[in-house]
C-alpha cells in the first residue's frame, strides 16, 4: 500500500453506496465509473499496477487515456473492459457492478456492453469480415440470418459494405481495423473501448480511423482509447494521464478548430486525489 | 452458442489443418476397421458353418469314445467300441429314431465303366437314415443288407460323363480288394452331411455298413468308434442323447467296460458341437477386439495431443472469443465438439475401411456367405464419439479456463 488509503478503502468498500462517485453524482450517468480501484499483482513482493483510481467516463463522452509504459494504462483498459477485477476498489460499467459478478455474469457484460478494439485488431483468421463482425452475436445466440445482416450493415457504416466475405488476411491494415470496429460496435455497446487503436498504421490510415471514431462519437457512441501519442489523444474532449498506477492529472483538450465538444462535459472524479 | 454454430465452427478448424486431422483419425480408423474386418471375417465363418447345421442335423447326435484327457474336435481319440447290439439297443429308446455306425471306408481307387479314379478319402459305410430321403435328388436312399451306394453330386462328377442312377461302382480297399456298389441315388449338393466329414464340400460316397463293414469284420466282431443317434424330432434331440448315454453307460451295452483303457463317453448333438466351436471362435474375437482396443486408445492419445497442440496454438483466438463474450461452456463445447468430429469421422472412414477389408478377406478366404454385422457399425461409431469426448475434455478445460488477457497477448 502506497499512501494512508487503506482504511479509507476498507470503508468504501464496506459502506460502498451503489451511486457512489467521490463528487457523489449517481454512476447511472455514467458509462464507466471506477471508484478508489486498486489492482495489487504478487510478484514476489507486491506490485500496485492501479493504485486507488478513481474516474468517471460519463455517456457520450470521449476520453483518451495517457501515460507512460507501466502507468497502468492496460491494467485500467482490462478492469473497465470486464477482463478483469479490481483487487479492491469498485468499478462499474452501465452502472452494474463488475467486481460483484460472477465469472458468467462478467463474460456476458462484456460481450453485450462493451466493444474492444486493439491495436493488433484480433480479428479471428479464418472467418470472413461479417463472420468476424457477427462473432460477438454467435456467443448471445443470434440466428445466422439475423447476425448476418447486422453485421453487413455495420459493415456498410464504417465503409466497407464492398469487402464483407474477404478474409483478413485479404484486407489492409486500416481495413482490417474497421471491421475490428464494426466487431465492437455489433452489440450496441455502452462503450467503445480502443487499446492504441492507429499503433500499428500508418499516419494517413490511423487519422481516417480517428476520423471514424469522431463520427462515431457524433452518432453518441461512449469511448475511450488508449494512446502514448499526444496528437491522437489530442482528438478526445479530454486526456486521463496516469503515473504509477495513479491519475496524475485530467486534461480537457481545448476546442481545436472545426470541432465542438458538443453536450458531454469533460470531467473526471477527483482520481488525482491520491497522487 | 447455438449448438449447430458449434459443430460449423469446429468442422472449420478441423478443415483449416486437413492433413493433421487426417492423420490424427487414423489411429481411431485402423482401430474400428481392425475389429469390422474380423467381426465380418467370424460372421462370415459362422454363418458357413450354421448352414451346414441343416434342419435335420439338429435332429442328430454324434458319438463316440475317447480317453478323457482328448481335446480335438468331433470323434477326436474315437475308439471301436459300439457294437451293432447297442445301435439297435439305442434305436429303441423313446426318443430315437434311428442309430447306426459311421465308418470311413479306406479306399485307393473308384472305377466305373473302365474309368479309374485315384480316391484315399470320401468313402463312409453309415446308416440309410443318414443321408436323409428328401436330400436325395435323383433316384432313392441305399437300402441296408444292399450293395448300394449313394453319391453327391461332386463325386458323381469325378467321370466323364457324370455318373447316374444305375451305374456300377468299383471300389478298391485295401486288404479287402475291390467291392462294387450299385449307385441308386444322387444327392442335391455336396455340402457336409455331418460333422464327421468335416465342413467343407466335397466329392463323397455313401454305402451301407452292411454289408460294407459287417461283411469284413464278420458281423458279431463289428465295432464302430463313430456313431449317429438321430432324435424323432428337434425337441427330443437333448431326450435322445441323455437316453442313448444312459443305455451305453448301463452294464447291459457292449460298449461299456470294454477293454481296460477308461473312455470316456461324448455324446453331442450338433448344436452342442456348433456351441463348442462358437467358443474357440469367440477367444478368438475377444482377441482380436482386445487389440483393436488397445489401437483405439492409442488413437484417443492421438487425438488428445493434437487438441492439446490446437489449444495452445489457438490461444489468441480463444481469447478474441473470450473477450466479445464467449462464455467457458461456449469454449468447452467447441473443442469438445471438435474431439468429437474426429473422433466420429475417424470411426465412420473406419466402418467404411472395415466393409472393404472384410469383404476382400470373406473372398480371399472363400467364404460362401458375406454376412455383416451392422450393430458393430453403430458399436464404432458410438465409440468413436466416447474416444473423441474423452481425448477432448482436458483440452477443452485447458482452453476454457484460459485468461483472455494473457490470451490477447499470447504471439
Amino acid at each position: 500500500m502506497t499512501g494512508g488509503q487503506g482504511g479509507g478503502e476498507d470503508a468504501a468498500d464496506a459502506s460502498a453506496p451503489s451511486t457512489a462517485t467521490a463528487a457523489g453524482e449517481p454512476v447511472d450517468d455514467a458509462a464507466v465509473a471506477l471508484v478508489d480501484a486498486r489492482k495489487t499483482y504478487q510478484l514476489g513482493e507486491p506490485v500496485h499496477a492501479l493504485d486507488g483510481v478513481t474516474i468517471d467516463v460519463p455517456r457520450g463522452s470521449y476520453t483518451a487515456v495517457m501515460g507512460p509504459s507501466g502507468s497502468g494504462k492496460s491494467t485500467l483498459m482490462n478492469l473497465v473492459g470486464c477482463l478483469d477485477t479490481a483487487t479492491s476498489g469498485r468499478v462499474f460499467v452501465d452502472g452494474a457492478d463488475v467486481g460483484a459478478m460472477t465469472d458468467r455474469e462478467r463474460t456476458r457484460v462484456r460481450g453485450e456492453k462493451v466493444g474492444f478494439v486493439f491495436q493488433t485488431f484480433n480479428l479471428m483468421p479464418r472467418l470472413t469480415a461479417v463472420e468476424n463482425v457477427a462473432l460477438p452475436l454467435v456467443f448471445r445466440g443470434v440466428a445466422k440470418d439475423e447476425r448476418h445482416e447486422r453485421a453487413a450493415d455495420i459493415l456498410e457504416r464504417v465503409g466497407l459494405g464492398d469487402r464483407l466475405e474477404h478474409a483478413p488476411n485479404e484486407l489492409s491494415g486500416g481495413q482490417r481495423q474497421r471491421v475490428a470496429i464494426a466487431r465492437a460496435l455489433v452489440n450496441d455497446p455502452a462503450l467503445l473501448l480502443a487499446d492504441e487503436p492507429t499503433g500499428n498504421l500508418d499516419s494517413e490510415t490511423g487519422a481516417n480511423i480517428l476520423d471514424l471514431f469522431d463520427d462515431l462519437k457524433a452518432e453518441g457512441n461512449t469511448l475511450v482509447m488508449v494512446t502514448h501519442e499526444r496528437d491522437v489523444a489530442e482528438r478526445a474532449d479530454r486526456i486521463v494521464h496516469l503515473l504509477d498506477g495513479q491519475v496524475e492529472r485530467v486534461e480537457s483538450v481545448a476546442d481545436r478548430p472545426g470541432r465542438q465538444h458538443g453536450d458531454a462535459p469533460a470531467r473526471a472524479g477527483d482520481g488525482g486525489e491520491g497522487a | 452458442m447455438k449448438f449447430g454454430t458449434t459443430v460449423t465452427m469446429a468442422w472449420r478448424a478441423i478443415r483449416a489443418h486437413k492433413l493433421r486431422s487426417t492423420l490424427t483419425t487414423l489411429g481411431v480408423v485402423i482401430g474400428v476397421a481392425a475389429v469390422l474386418t474380423f467381426v465380418i471375417l467370424g460372421a462370415s465363418l459362422q454363418a458357413g458353418v450354421i448352414g451346414d447345421v441343416s434342419p435335420d442335423d439338429r435332429e442328430n447326435v454324434y458319438g463316440w469314445a475317447a480317453p478323457p484327457d482328448t481335446n480335438g474336435g468331433p470323434g477326436a481319440g474315437a475308439q471301436p467300441v459300439f457294437t451293432p447290439r447297442d445301435l439297435a439297443e439305442i434305436e429303441r429308446q423313446p426318443a430315437v429314431a434311428a442309430a447306426y455306425g459311421f465308418q470311413p471306408v479306406p479306399t485307393q481307387t473308384l472305377s466305373a465303366r473302365n474309368e479309374t479314379i485315384p480316391r484315399g478319402s470320401g468313402v463312409f459305410a453309415t446308416g440309410p437314415a443318414y443321408v436323409d430321403a428328401e436330400d436325395v435328388a435323383e433316384g432313392r436312399q441305399f437300402r441296408a443288407g444292399e450293395r448300394e451306394a449313394v453319391l453327391n453330386p461332386a463325386a458323381a462328377a469325378l467321370f466323364e460323363p457324370n455318373l447316374t442312377v444305375g451305374d456300377v461302382i468299383e471300389i478298391q480297399v485295401p486288404v479287402v480288394g475291390s467291392v462294387n456298389a450299385t449307385v441308386v441315388g444322387i444327392t442335391a449338393d455336396s455340402q457336409s452331411r455331418s460333422p464327421f466329414e468335416g465342413f467343407n464340400p466335397s466329392p463323397r460316397v455313401y454305402l451301407p455298413t452292411d454289408p460294407y463293414v459287417t461283411d469284413v469284420t464278420q458281423a458279431d466282431r463289428t465295432r464302430f468308434s463313430l456313431v449317429v443317434v438321430e432324435a424323432t424330432s428337434q425337441g427330443t434331440v437333448d431326450a435322445a442323447r441323455d437316453q442313448a448315454l444312459a443305455y451305453l453307460n448301463s452294464s447291459a451295452s457292449d460298449a461299456s467296460g470294454f477293454g481296460e483303457e477308461a473312455l470316456e463317453l461324448r455324446l453331442r448333438t450338433s448344436l452342442e458341437l456348433l456351441d463348442q466351436f462358437q467358443e474357440l471362435f469367440n477367444v478368438l474375437q475377444n482377441f482380436v477386439v482386445g487389440v483393436a482396443a488397445i489401437s483405439l486408445l492409442v488413437g484417443s492419445i492421438g487425438i488428445a495431443n493434437i487438441m492439446l497442440v490446437s489449444v495452445t496454438e489457438r490461444t489468441r483466438e480463444i481469447g478474441i472469443m473470450k473477450a466479445v463474450g464467449a462464455q467457458r461452456r461456449d469454449i468447452l463445447q467447441l473443442f469438445i465438439v471438435e474431439a468429437v468430429i474426429l473422433g466420429v469421422v475417424g470411426s465412420i472412414l473406419g466402418v467404411a475401411l472395415g466393409l472393404v477389408a472384410g469383404y476382400g478377406a470373406v473372398e480371399l478366404v472363400g467364404f460362401e456367405e458375406l454376412v455383416i454385422p451392422w450393430e458393430w457399425g453403430a458399436i464404432a461409431v458410438v465409440v468413436g464419439i466416447a474416444v473423441g469426448v474423452l481425448a477432448g475434455l482436458y483440452p477443452a478445460y485447458n482452453a476454457s479456463k484460459t485468461d483472455p488477457i494473457d490470451a490477447l497477448r499470447y504471439e
